[in-house]
């Protein structure tokens, strides 16, 4: 576990750019504030603690890894961080706002509003084009329609995806609608990129393409961005790596501790 | 950008099977309906378009116009009943008849123009005015001329009726004057001519049921009726309209369960792209007016195509009665189905309402 104590004075001004030094518990400043966060599935005879106690900060412009064995709580944890999920105590702070607080409707609008999701699979909805799938998203926080029309455009021109535009999902390769998905999550301009497993499904070249791509695009445009992730090689591309193992969440120092 | 419209335009299979199904069931129904207000019009519509507040049968009738016989003087008995504005006789017989060569049954109506009595429903032409004129309802042409058998009478038709046949037979309206000669030439030897019914309007203000009750106390071995009490009494009818009801109302139920059922379908179908939305941002509201526009564009289609079904069944179909496309009940009957579907999509919508967005992450 991490030093839940909260460090004020050696913290270092807000900013872009990784801060590999900082405590996980973080500093007030952080973008992201994970404190204390527990979460346990079902009651009684049948509870499962899937995290324990989780407690990190994530800063503006930092892309960090989030490591861990299957069943180990990752996609709980970006799920309470992407405000799909309630916590069973703790508090996560996003900015100012506090997401285990918001009610089901707030939720949604912050969602649509303040997160990018890219799901580990069936991250399209099929029956929308490419473009259809980024454009829709826009329409959730009533972006003009020009406006989004040319931001649409741009995204899928960067992720290489300029000619595949008009296909369905179903008529797109894993990485090809990997990179939708992540063109979608960058539409609204979120504050946070949540991304889990985005490899999953690809071989590893095709993986790193992605991942190289989501680190380019979250570091071009200042976003932040946490992905979940099991393969170590992928953990090159990030700023710093955290580690969950059976719902305990805890910094790495330095990605060579990584002895599992 | 519509998520209702995107999807419809990718499945344009499923959607069009589900229209095609959901327009034969609003076929059923207009078909029914349709069919079964044509049935009634056939058997009861002089009754029911007779121009009169109310209509006094002998008190022997049972309620039964064929089976009432007047005094011609019963009229004006009634007349001076306080509240009665103006009455008059109304007799009716079937009789056979030879209309464009043929031989038919008819349906014979005596009535006082400008009266009470009567008819409603001209579609071309005029009421008759004169003796030896007739306004017919499912006979000939205007210009045609009808020979009553065997009384010999000639009638010349001056105007065609809708909704006003009686028993489901052609019906003729003419003077009572020639409803007279022809009765009289029908059953010879009869002293004088009865009459079947007085039809009577009530004066301003007055109440028709108070009326129709104050003419059975005041005229001797007569009764009083509004004209609805007296179309809600024929004998028969009652039971046919009931039947009819049973089978348009449990046709529409079926219907509005099928569609309901349908729709429960297509979103089951749809809850991981659903859950999806969720989890992206989409309110349930959202995803509910989806389903909701969905719904209204496959009933507005299939009805039109209904509509187009129905058209062509009712002028293909030799049913031998006056079929005529009411707009009130077409318009009625979609705009429930469109309601009642809205309301049967409330189970998808429930279902939406039950989507858990957190179980879009991962792989769960
Ligand atoms: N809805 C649920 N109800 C009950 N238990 C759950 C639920 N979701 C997850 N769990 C349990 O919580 C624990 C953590 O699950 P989680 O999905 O966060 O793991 P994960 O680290 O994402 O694993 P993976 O790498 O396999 O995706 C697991 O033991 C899992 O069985
Ligand atoms: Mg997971």
């Amino acid at each position: 576990m991490n030093d839940p104590v909260v460090d004020a004075t050696s913290s270092t001004p807000d900013g872009p750019g990784p801060s590999p030094s900082q405590d996980a518990a973080g500093h007030p400043g952080a973008l992201l504030r994970v404190e204390n966060v527990s979460k346990v599935y079902g009651s009684g005879h049948t509870a499962v603690t899937a995290l324990d106690d989780a407690t990190m900060s994530v800063d503006q412009g930092e892309f960090v890894a989030l490591l861990g064995p299957s069943g180990s709580g990752k996609t709980t944890l970006i799920s309470i961080i992407g405000g799909l999920l309630s916590a069973s105590s703790g508090s996560v702070h996003i900015g100012n706002v506090d997401v285990t607080t918001l009610g089901g409707k707030e939720r949604t609008k912050f969602r649509a509003e303040r997160v990018g999701f890219v799901f580990q699979s069936a991250n399209l909805v099929p029956f929308l084009t490419a473009r259809e799938n980024l454009l829709y998203v826009a329409t959730l926080v009533k972006t003009p329609k020009k406006a989004a029309s040319q931001r649409a455009d741009q995204l899928l021109e960067e992720l290489g995806l300029a000619g595949r535009a008009k296909n369905l999902p179903e008529q797109l390769s894993g990485g090809e609608r990997q990179r939708v998905a992540i063109g979608r999550a960058l539409m609204n301009d979120p504050d946070l990129v949540l991304v889990d497993e985005p490899t999953a499904a690809l071989d590893t070249a095709l993986g790193r393409q992605v991942v190289q791509l989501l680190r380019r695009e979250i570091k071009d445009r200042g976003k932040t961005g946490i992905m979940v992730t099991h393969d170590l090689r992928m953990v090159e591309y990030t700023d710093r790596v955290f580690e969950i193992l059976d719902g305990h969440l805890t910094h790495v120092e330095s990605p060579s501790a990584l002895g599992h | 950008m519509s998520l209702a419209g995107s999807e419809i335009r990718r499945a344009k299979l499923r959607f069009g099977l589900l229209t095609g199904a959901v327009a034969l069931l609003v076929f059923l129904v207009l078909l029914l309906s349709t069919l079964s207000g044509a049935l009634v019009g056939a058997l009861i519509g002089a009754l029911q378009g007779l121009r009169a507040d109310g209509i006094v049968y002998a008190d022997f009738a049972r309620d039964n116009i064929a089976a009432s016989r007047l005094d011609p003087g019963s009229a004006e008995a009634v007349a001076a009943v306080p509240g009665v504005a103006a009455a008059s006789a109304v007799g009716t017989f079937t009789t056979a008849a030879q209309i464009e060569g043929a031989s038919a049954d008819v349906q014979i109506f005596g009535f006082v123009p400008g009266a009470p009595g009567a008819p409603s429903g001209l579609s071309s032409g005029r009421l008759p005015e004169s003796p030896g004129e007739v306004a017919v309802d499912g006979a000939g042409q205007i210009g045609d001329t009808i020979t009553l058998d065997p009384a010999g009478t000639e009638l010349t038709i001056v105007g065609l009726l809708r909704g006003a046949q009686f028993n489901a037979l052609p019906t003729l309206y003419t003077p009572l004057e020639t409803y007279d000669e022809a009765a009289a030439a029908t059953n010879p030897g009869l002293p004088f001519v009865p009459v079947n019914a007085v039809a009577f309007d009530v004066a301003d203000g007055a109440d028709a049921e108070a009326v129709a009750q104050a003419i059975t106390d005041a005229v001797p071995g007569v009764k009083g009726y509004t004209l609805d009490t007296a179309v809600a009494l024929i004998p028969g009818i009652e039971s046919i309209t009931q039947s009819f009801g049973i089978l348009v109302g449990l046709t529409f139920v079926i219907g509005i369960v099928v569609i309901g059922f349908f729709f429960l379908i297509l979103t089951v179908q749809k809850l991981k792209p659903f859950t999806l939305l969720r989890a992206i941002g989409t309110s349930t509201g959202r995803l509910a007016a989806t389903v909701a526009i969905q719904i209204t564009i496959v009933v507005l289609v299939a009805s039109a195509i209904a509509l187009a079904l129905t058209l062509l069944a009712v002028q293909g179909l030799n049913t031998g009665i006056p079929v005529n496309l009411d707009p009130g009940l077409i318009g009625g009957t979609i705009v429930a189905v469109w309601i009642f579907s809205l309301i049967a999509g409330l189970l998808s919508i429930r279902r939406i309402a039950r989507i858990d967005p957190a179980s879009a992450v991962g792989a769960r």
